[in-house]
């Protein structure tokens, strides 16, 4: 961004501290009048060196530092771990394990989408959504910490399986909360559907279309409410996605509106999936039978190779490249989260929109500058 | 799409530049790229097989050959398949073209891995730090040599 302003022009600093903010970033903004006319994100504020830390870790311990990439994903950061380490070494998690990883990884999706939506409501100045949807949340936590024992940062999954069964009545319970939710959930659309302040401040503003959101390399609802089916659960299918039947849901508009019907729409979706994984899942063991790994396998060497495995993340695409050199510690690994191509999106996003319409926009791009510097 | 057709293509189009290509399942496809040839590699790719979503680049160190490669992998989002091309660089001076006229997002990437690995993009429309603080540009601390912070073999040690 040029630093040089014209008389007419501002300089707006938002960040790094602002409350609209997910976590430190500082958004430059060049106003003229109320309106955005160039724009530079800064960030690094919370870089932690993540890719570092695991090339000095033994895999088994690397499993811990994945659930901090960003805490609303630990499950999807653990599956894409794992599976690189699995396919390096050439295991293959048993049935009952690979429905248990999808039924934890949808709740996770669940509970990340509602505390989203919500912090994007609060940013619209619409708090009682907020509450709303933290209260949903925070009974799909429940359920997570029921299997877990924990809330945020898991730990949950294991080379070749996971580390505890299913509770017992788990299925009952999980269903009857979920269901309270799916009922919750049509009557919180309709405020959204009917309120007219928040129809007016999303319907058209911050519109990315599928060429532009395409080139910008964007990925996850972001995307898919401009038109692009791309959910790397269909495209390439790990786990048990093949044998379960779900749509990938996408708007055209993409605009703010359309990104929050998207989510939405996904948990509904992902409540689908849990119930038919419910019914379909088998008996069986936790880990493959006749090799080594189970719940604690604290040192393992890993044949040299290198691999790139992706999952969906809540937030879209994630990726990660992982190089072994046959040691125990991992000889290189390239996290490629989802957040970090769409806050490079959200500059070109805001050039040419309202002042007031910056916040509204950034948080429905449902950033998490934690996964983004790692 | 298929990987075999894909590597087929390449190999007819740049027989001197795609060296050493593996087809390691049938949506994954792998292969060493000369580092003069990566915009016109990329380009083809774009041109006529879709791979339109640049889906990661990084760089990884190799101090015993005295190489730093670069590393892209490029996707798609109309199908599964991820190309990985790696481009091998003199890690003394590590210098390759920016394909950010190509791929748009390739920006990011680019500034992270100039910062944390010294890999120098020519053409690059703003090469500066993302992550590190200004001060620590030098230090390259994703290289295997570095020794932690304050960069015991950082040039300005007090």
């Amino acid at each position: 961004m040029e630093q040089t302003i014209a008389p007419s022009e501002m300089l707006l600093h938002l960040g790094p501290q602002h409350a609209i903010q997910p976590g430190p970033y500082l958004l430059d903004l060049k106003l003229r009048g109320e309106t955005v006319v160039d724009a530079e994100l800064e960030m690094g504020y919370i870089h932690k060196g993540i890719e570092k830390i695991l090339e000095n870790k033994t895999y088994f311990q690397g499993i811990t530092i994945t659930d901090r990439i960003c805490y609303l994903a630990a499950l999807t950061n653990n599956e894409v771990f794992c599976n690189c380490v699995e396919k390096l070494v050439g295991i293959e998690p048993p049935q009952r394990a690979q429905y248990i990883r999808v039924i934890m990884e949808e709740l996770s999706r669940i509970q990340s989408h509602l505390l989203g939506i919500g912090e994007f409501s609060t940013d619209l100045g619409f708090v009682t959504m907020f509450l709303y949807m933290i209260r949903e949340r925070e009974e799909v936590l429940s359920l997570i910490d029921m299997v877990t024992g924990s809330r945020i940062t898991h730990s949950y999954l294991r080379f070749g399986g996971v580390r505890e069964d299913l509770p017992e009545d788990f299925a009952e319970r999980a269903m009857s909360v979920l269901n309270e939710i799916k009922k919750k959930l049509d009557e919180h659309e309709d405020l959204y559907n009917t309120d007219k302040i928040y129809l007016q401040r999303t319907v058209g503003v911050g519109v990315l279309t599928a060429k532009i959101a395409s080139d910008l390399g964007v990925s996850g609802p972001p995307l898919r409410a401009a038109g692009v089916a791309f959910d790397i659960r269909k495209n390439e299918p790990y786990l048990v996605y093949n044998d379960l039947d779900f749509k990938v849901c996408t708007e055209k508009e993409g605009d703010i509106f359309a990104r929050i019907k998207v989510r939405l729409d996904e948990i509904r979706e992902s409540i689908y999936i849990i119930e038919q994984a419910f019914d379909q899942i088998p008996q069986g063991p936790l880990f493959p039978v006749g090799t080594p790994y189970g719940r604690r396998t604290p040192v393992m060497r890993v044949p040299a190779g290198e691999v790139f495995c992706r999952v969906e993340d809540p937030r879209g695409e994630m990726g990660m490249y992982m190089i072994s050199d046959g040691s125990d510690k991992p000889y290189r690994v390239k996290i490629r989260g989802p957040v970090f191509p769409t806050m490079q999106a959200l500059p070109p996003l805001i050039k040419g929109t309202y002042v007031a319409d910056v916040a509204a926009i950034a948080a429905s791009m449902d950033g998490c500058t934690s996964e983004a510097d790692r | 799409m298929d990987a075999n057709n894909i590597i087929k293509s390449l190999t007819e189009k740049f027989p001197n530049e795609i060296l050493e290509p593996s087809v390691e399942s049938n949506i994954r496809i792998s292969s060493y790229v000369d580092k003069d040839a990566i915009v016109n590699v990329c380009k083809h790719l774009l041109e006529t097989f879709e791979f339109d979503h640049l889906s990661c680049e990084c760089g990884v160190d190799y101090p015993d050959r005295n190489e730093i490669e670069v590393v892209y992998h490029i996707a798609s989002y109309s199908h599964p398949v991820v190309l990985t091309l790696k481009a091998k660089l003199n890690r003394d001076t590590p210098e390759i073209e920016s394909i950010v006229s190509l791929y748009w997002n390739a920006n990011w990437y680019e500034r992270e891995t100039y910062e944390l690995y010294g890999v120098k993009y020519i053409n690059h429309p703003d090469l500066k730090p993302l992550l590190l603080p200004e001060d620590m540009l030098g230090d390259w601390p994703l290289r295997k040599d570095y020794e932690g912070f304050p960069n015991k073999t950082a040039k300005n040690l007090v």
